[in-house]
């Protein structure tokens, strides 16, 4: 199938680059988990793939066109994100944030039709969050939070989805319920997903490929199976000797890729 | 959401019922006293010279002035308030309409002195100039300081500066007109002409308009930057267009009746906790009514309670909204920063 979206020798970072050589097409349906330590770059890849960092060189292709000719309206009904940043939207149910993922779709002074409530109600099902839908979005949990984010992702119907970090800070039921989300969309509806992730046992079951990423460039691509290696793990990670633990890695990961797979 | 929308319009019609009450009640309050019967009598017959004379030239403008001021007042402070991403944001607690003021004072002089008469709109332009001077130093200030509580601190800071500049050029200019100077640095409705009125509802209407319409990405930017980029908004021009938007509409008010504390930073708030919702859509006119119904309900107690003495509008509303501001300091601590 077509890449839905093609970077090619893509250069990242705040005026002095963090990563170089970014190479990643991804097609439609395809999870691509970005791994790698603290401050290698997952975060400034992906939010330069969004927009929110100007590329310091390379090239963005949405659907064979540079993103850069392509209006931030256009693009917003391409690409839709989950950030880590934080949001605190003041006397806002999680219904009404859900609604502004419908931003692309609505008229001049953004007042919903019937068939924008319908995509809201709709994306709050798929995320199972109609249980917090009525709330206030500032009084749920974090993992409620985040699901109603993915579900605002969701609703502004992308063709490619970027998240950075879903499952940080979630315990392992949302962790679980998360992902089981992301594979969803990805395989029932073909989003594109590209997403940083620092959950290790987590990958294999997601990613239908891996990017680590580490000093400065993409250091190793392939299969779960092919990065997650002990070797590639004790470099990647800076911790010697990671063989010792990923056996047990290995092992954890494939009884959870089956747990998930399931559900 | 449909029966949602019908509330707030319900609202919206309500406040705005009471705003027309309040506004036909002030007019017959006053030092002379004149009922209902007589203000309707002078709209349909003017007989009675004197009556027509002081509801026409005196007081109307000025219950008007109060009204279009008082609502451009609270829209700026909402503007600035989603500028920021705070909700103790506000045209005075951020120095900037003592900034207009100072650079009002100015020029007033500078004309005053040279025996040159000051336009109407000389008056806006120079006001606009000190609200985006003032306005450029708290941008600064705010991106060394992102706790908004001490950015508050420093504006206020920045409103003594300009104020006491402003008293130290008023008291050293030698002419008669000074004393309405002094009336007007201490914020008042007091001697507005049908001119000021006629230029302020042109002004404030434009921008209202303009606002109105921008609802929509203002909203989007109310989820922070990130996602108001990632759906479309063109954050760049976003943020320029508020900040001109605020500085026009609080240089106005600056212009044609001095400072006004608090109403900008109050009344976004009181109209929030009203309406349940922070939705631009309903806000823009919410805080353009509110803020005219507390305005002109202030500078009736200003001209009335201790009539003939007049006080000066900023102190009735420090006294009812500055406690709404401590009020905001003490929550926002808990909320935004904790």
């Amino acid at each position: 199938m077509d890449n839905i979206i093609k970077i090619s020798d893509l250069v990242v970072g705040y005026g002095a680059p963090v990563v170089s050589q970014v190479n990643i097409n991804v097609a439609p349906g395809e999870i691509i988990a970005i791994i790698g330590p603290n401050g290698a770059g997952k975060s400034t890849i992906l939010k330069t793939i969004t927009k929110q960092l100007k590329k310091l060189d390379g090239k963005i292709y949405i659907d064979e066109t540079d993103d850069d000719s392509i209006s931030g309206e256009d693009l917003a009904k391409k690409l839709s994100m989950v950030s880590t940043e934080k949001i605190h939207p003041e006397l806002m149910t999680c219904w009404d944030v859900v609604a502004t993922g419908r931003y692309p779709y609505t008229g001049r002074l953004g007042i919903l039709s019937k068939e924008d409530n319908e995509a809201v109600d709709k994306a709050i099902a798929l995320v199972g969050a109609e249980d917090v839908a009525a709330k206030d979005f500032s009084r749920i949990s974090d993992g409620q939070r985040q699901r109603i984010m993915l579900a605002r992702a969701i609703c502004q119907e992308p063709e490619i989805l970027i998240l950075d970090e879903p499952t940080s800070f979630l315990d392992i039921q949302f962790k679980v319920d998360i992902l089981g989300v992301i594979r969803r969309l990805a395989k029932e509806k073909g989003i594109a997903v590209i997403m940083s992730i620092h959950e290790l046992e987590f990958v294999p079951a997601i990613a239908d490929r891996v990017i680590a990423v580490d000093s400065g460039s993409m250091a190793y691509v392939g299969t779960a199976k092919e990065v997650l290696t002990g070797e590639n793990i004790s470099h990647i990670y800076h911790m010697p000797q990671a063989e010792a633990i990923t056996d047990g890695l290995w092992q954890y990961a494939n009884s959870l890729k089956e747990y998930l797979w399931q559900k | 959401m449909k029966t949602q929308g019908r509330n707030y319009v319900l609202i919206l019609s309500l406040l705005a019922a009471l705003l027309v009450v309040l506004a036909i009640v002030c007019v017959g309050l006053g030092s002379a006293d004149i009922g209902v019967w007589d203000i309707i009598l002078s709209f349909i017959s003017p007989k009675d010279v004197m009556v027509g004379k002081i509801i026409l030239s005196i007081r109307l403008p000025r219950i008007l002035a109060a009204i279009i001021l008082g609502g451009a007042l609270a829209v700026s402070g909402f503007l600035l308030q989603v500028f920021f991403g705070n909700p103790i944001a506000g045209p005075y607690v951020l120095g900037i309409s003592s900034g207009a003021k100072l650079i009002v004072a100015i020029v007033m002089v500078f004309f005053l002195n040279n025996h040159l008469v000051i336009t109407s709109i000389g008056m806006v332009i120079a006001a606009f100039i000190g609200s985006l001077t003032a306005m450029g130093i708290v941008l600064l200030l705010s991106q060394k300081m992102k706790n908004m509580s001490l950015l508050v601190v420093c504006g206020v800071m920045i409103g003594y500066i300009c104020s006491a500049i402003t008293e130290f050029i008023i008291e050293f200019a030698n002419d008669s007109n000074i004393v309405n100077l002094h009336n007007w640095s201490m914020g008042s409705f007091s001697g507005t002409s049908w001119t000021n009125v006629n230029i302020s509802v042109v002004i404030v209407a434009v921008v209202l308009v303009i606002t109105f319409m921008m609802s929509k990405p203002i909203g989007a930017y109310q989820l922070g930057e990130a996602y108001a980029r990632n759906m479309g908004v063109d954050i760049k021009k976003l943020r320029v267009a508020l900040i001109l938007l605020s500085s026009l509409l609080s240089a106005t008010v600056t212009a044609f009746a001095g400072p006004i504390s608090f109403v900008g930073v109050a009344v976004p708030h009181i109209m929030r906790g009203l309406l349940k919702t922070a939705k631009p859509i309903v806000m823009i006119p919410a805080c353009f009514i509110g803020g005219a119904v507390i305005t002109l309900v202030c500078d009736c107690i200003a001209r009335v309670a201790f009539a003939p003495t007049e006080l000066s509008v900023s102190a009735v509303t420090s006294v009812f909204l500055a406690p709404v501001v401590i009020y905001l300091l003490v929550k926002g601590k808990s909320v935004v920063h904790g």
